[in-house]
C-alpha cells in the first residue's frame, strides 16, 4: 500500500464543447428545463 | 413465484455475480482492490454510481410513496445536478491529485489526524446505520414471497453480497453494479408497461394518467414553501444540494467510485451522467407507483398492504365495520372514476367538472376508511404510526404480474440491494483500514498485509450490515428513513470539507470543533426542531463553518498549523 503514488494524473478535456464551463453550465441548463417541464406537467394535469 | 420466475431471478443473480467476479480478476494489491488500479472508464463509474444509489428501497419504497403521497418525491433530488456539477469542477481535480483512497485522508493533509479522525468516525456512523436499511428493503421482499422470517432473508442476501465484495473488491462491485443497472432499467420499464396493460379495456393511457393527476399523485413541482414540507420545489433545489453535495463530495461510498476513474475527465464524465439521468430515472420510478395508483381504482386493494398486520387485526370486533366502511368507499370511488372517465371521453365540460368533484371526494372517503383501519394497528398494540407504504408496490407484483415478469422485478430488487450493499460495505472497509487501522494500529505493513486486512474488514462490516438489519421495521417509509439517517450526519462532514476547500486560514482544531458543534445542531433540530431534513445538512454545514470561522478570528493562534499545508486546486 504505497504511501506516496507518482504516476500522472491526466486531465484531458470533455468529449464535446470543448470546455468543462461549458459543460457544467449546459448541465445546468438542462436542470432549468427539466425543473420547468415538470412544472408544466403538474399544472397540465391538476 | 412460480417455476419461470424462480428461474428468471436465479439467472439474474448468478449471472450477476459471476460476472463481477470474472471483471475484478488481478484484484490482487490493495490499489486495484480498493481502487480498481484507477483504470475504470466513465461509463462504468456512471452506472455504478447510479446503482449505488438506486438501492431496492428506491423502488420498494418509492412507488409506495408515489402511491400515497404523489410524484413530489422527485423534488428531492433537483439539487443533485447542481451538486454535480460542484463536486466535478472542486473536488474531483483535487481528490486525484492528492492520489488519495478516502475522502478524509485528504482532510489529514489539509488540516490534522483528529479532524480526518473524526470525519471517518462520522462516516462509519452515519453509512453503517444505513448499511443495516439497505439490506433489510429486499429482506420485506422474500418474507412477503416466501413466508420465510426476515432475519433469515437478511442472513441469506449479506452472505451473496459479502461473498463477491470480499472476493472480488471495488471491481467486482462496479462491475456487477453495471450488470444491475441494466437489468433495473429492462425491469422497470417492464413493470410500466404491464401495469398499464392490465388497466380496464376502456380506461386509456391518458385517462390514467388523467385519473392520478386529478387524484393529485403528479404533483411533481409544489411551491408552496414550508420548514416543516419535505419535499416542494425549495427543499429540493437548496435543501437537497447540501445533502447531494455531502453525499457525492463526503460519503466514501461515492467517493470511492470517482476515485476508480482513469482520469480527471473519466470521473467527472461519470458523474455529470448521473446528474443528468437521475431526475428522468426518479421520476419514471414515481410514475409507475402513480400508475398503481390507478390500477387499484378498478381492483379493490386490501384494506392493509401489509398482510402480517391484516391478519392480526382481522378477528377484532372494530375490524368487521372498518371493512364494510372500505368496501363502500372503494365501490363509490370506482363509480366515480368511471364516471369521470366517461365524461371525458364525451368532452362534457360542466359534467366532468362535476365527476372530479365526486371523483376527489371519493378519494378522500377511501383515504379516511384506510386511515380508520390502519389505527386499528396502533390501537390493538401494533407499532405506532403504522405505515405500509414499504409494501405497496411489492404486494401489487406478486398478486397481479404475470409470470416471468414477476421474477424479473424482483431480481431487479436484488439487484439495486446487492449494488447498494457492495458499495456500502466495500466503503466501509476502505475507511476502516486506510482512515482507522492502517492510520493508528498497524503503520508499517505490507502490501499484502492491507490487502487481507480490507477483505476482513469487508467481512466485518457485511456481518455488521445483516445484524443491525432489523432496525429498519422501526422507520416507516424507508427511503425517507435512509436519507434523514444521511442527513443527522452529512451536514458536518460538509462543512468540514467547505473550510478545507473554501477558507485557507481555517486550521484543524477550529475545523474539530466546528463539526461537534455542527453535529449538535443537526441533533437538536432532529430532536426538537420541526424542520425537514433535507435541511438539516445545511444548518450542520453553516454551523461548522460559522463556528470555525469565529474560532479563527477570535483565537488567531488556532489558525493555521496548516497554513504551510499544500492547498487543494
Amino acid at each position: 500500500m504505497p504511501d506516496t503514488d507518482t504516476r500522472e494524473v491526466p486531465d484531458d478535456p470533455p468529449p464535446f464543447l470543448r470546455t468543462w464551463n461549458r459543460i457544467y453550465g449546459a448541465v445546468l441548463i438542462y436542470l432549468a428545463a427539466t425543473v420547468a417541464v415538470l412544472y408544466w406537467f403538474t399544472r397540465a394535469w391538476q | 413465484m412460480r417455476p419461470l420466475d424462480w428461474i428468471v431471478l436465479v439467472v439474474s443473480l448468478v449471472s450477476i455475480v459471476t460476472y463481477g467476479l470474472y471483471r475484478s480478476r488481478g484484484s490482487n494489491t490493495v490499489d486495484r482492490y480498493l481502487l480498481a488500479g484507477r483504470t475504470m472508464p466513465w461509463y462504468a463509474m456512471a452506472l455504478s454510481i447510479m446503482a449505488t444509489q438506486a438501492s431496492a428501497i428506491t423502488f420498494i419504497s418509492t412507488t409506495g410513496q408515489s402511491y400515497v403521497d404523489g410524484m413530489r418525491f422527485v423534488q428531492a433530488y433537483f439539487g443533485l445536478p447542481i451538486a454535480m456539477v460542484i463536486v466535478s469542477a472542486i473536488l474531483v481535480p483535487a481528490f486525484h491529485r492528492a492520489k488519495i483512497y478516502t475522502a478524509y485522508e485528504y482532510l489529514e493533509r489539509r488540516f490534522d489526524g483528529k479532524t480526518r479522525t473524526l470525519a471517518s468516525i462520522i462516516f462509519l456512523c452515519q453509512r453503517g446505520l444505513s448499511a443495516g436499511l439497505t439490506i433489510y428493503a429486499p429482506a420485506i421482499v422474500l418474507s412477503i414471497i416466501l413466508g420465510w422470517p426476515e432475519r433469515a432473508t437478511t442472513t441469506l442476501m449479506g452472505s451473496v453480497v459479502v461473498t463477491y465484495t470480499v472476493l472480488g473488491g471495488i471491481k467486482a462491485v462496479t462491475w456487477s453494479d453495471v450488470q444491475q443497472m441494466c437489468i433495473i432499467m429492462l425491469g422497470l420499464v417492464v413493470a410500466l408497461v404491464t401495469v398499464i396493460v392490465l388497466l380496464p379495456a376502456q380506461v386509456g393511457f391518458g385517462d390514467a394518467v388523467y385519473l392520478a393527476g386529478a387524484a393529485g399523485r403528479l404533483n411533481a413541482v409544489t411551491t408552496d414553501f414550508n420548514w416543516n414540507d419535505r419535499f416542494n420545489i425549495w427543499s429540493g433545489l437548496f435543501g437537497s444540494t447540501f445533502l447531494f453535495l455531502s453525499y457525492f463530495g463526503c460519503d466514501q461510498s461515492q467517493v470511492q467510485r470517482y476515485l476508480t476513474g482513469r482520469s480527471i475527465a473519466q470521473s467527472r464524465l461519470g458523474l455529470l451522467f448521473n446528474a443528468v439521468a437521475k431526475i428522468p430515472m426518479q421520476f419514471f420510478v414515481l410514475f409507475i407507483g402513480a400508475m398503481v395508483f390507478v390500477f387499484y381504482l378498478f381492483i379493490q386493494p386490501p384494506v392493509l398492504f401489509q398482510h402480517a398486520e391484516l391478519a392480526r387485526i382481522q378477528p377484532l370486533a372494530a375490524f368487521a365495520p372498518a371493512q364494510q366502511d372500505y368496501n363502500r368507499a372503494f365501490e363509490g370511488r370506482r363509480q366515480a372514476a368511471l364516471a369521470l372517465v366517461e365524461a371525458r371521453h364525451a368532452r362534457d365540460a360542466a359534467g366532468e367538472r362535476r365527476q372530479l368533484e365526486a371523483y376527489r371526494a371519493a378519494q378522500s372517503r377511501m383515504d379516511a376508511a384506510r386511515v380508520r383501519a390502519a389505527g386499528l394497528v396502533e390501537t390493538s398494540g401494533g407499532e405506532k404510526d403504522f405505515s405500509d407504504t414499504n409494501y405497496i408496490f411489492l404486494s401489487f407484483v406478486t398478486r397481479y404480474l404475470p409470470m416471468g415478469v414477476v421474477g424479473m422485478v424482483i431480481a431487479v430488487i436484488f439487484a439495486a440491494t446487492m449494488s447498494a450493499s457492495s458499495g456500502e460495505i466495500n466503503s466501509l472497509a476502505t475507511v476502516s483500514v486506510v482512515d482507522i487501522y492502517r492510520r493508528y494500529i498497524h503503520r508499517r505493513g505490507s502490501d499484502h498485509h492491507y490487502l487481507m486486512a480490507s477483505r476482513w474488514a469487508t467481512l466485518f462490516w457485511g456481518i455488521y450490515a445483516v445484524a443491525f438489519a432489523g432496525w429498519g421495521k422501526k422507520l416507516g417509509s424507508l427511503i425517507v428513513a435512509v436519507n434523514v439517517v444521511g442527513s443527522l450526519f452529512y451536514g458536518s462532514l460538509l462543512g468540514c470539507f467547505v473550510l478545507a476547500f473554501g477558507f485557507r486560514r481555517v486550521g484543524g482544531t477550529a475545523t474539530f470543533i466546528g463539526m461537534l458543534a455542527g453535529e449538535v445542531a443537526i441533533f437538536y433540530a432532529f430532536l426538537f426542531g420541526h424542520v425537514s431534513y433535507l435541511w438539516y445538512n445545511a444548518i450542520g454545514c453553516v454551523v461548522v463553518v460559522a463556528t470555525a470561522l469565529a474560532i479563527t478570528y477570535l483565537w488567531p493562534s488556532s489558525a493555521s498549523a496548516t497554513a504551510g499545508t499544500p492547498q487543494p486546486e
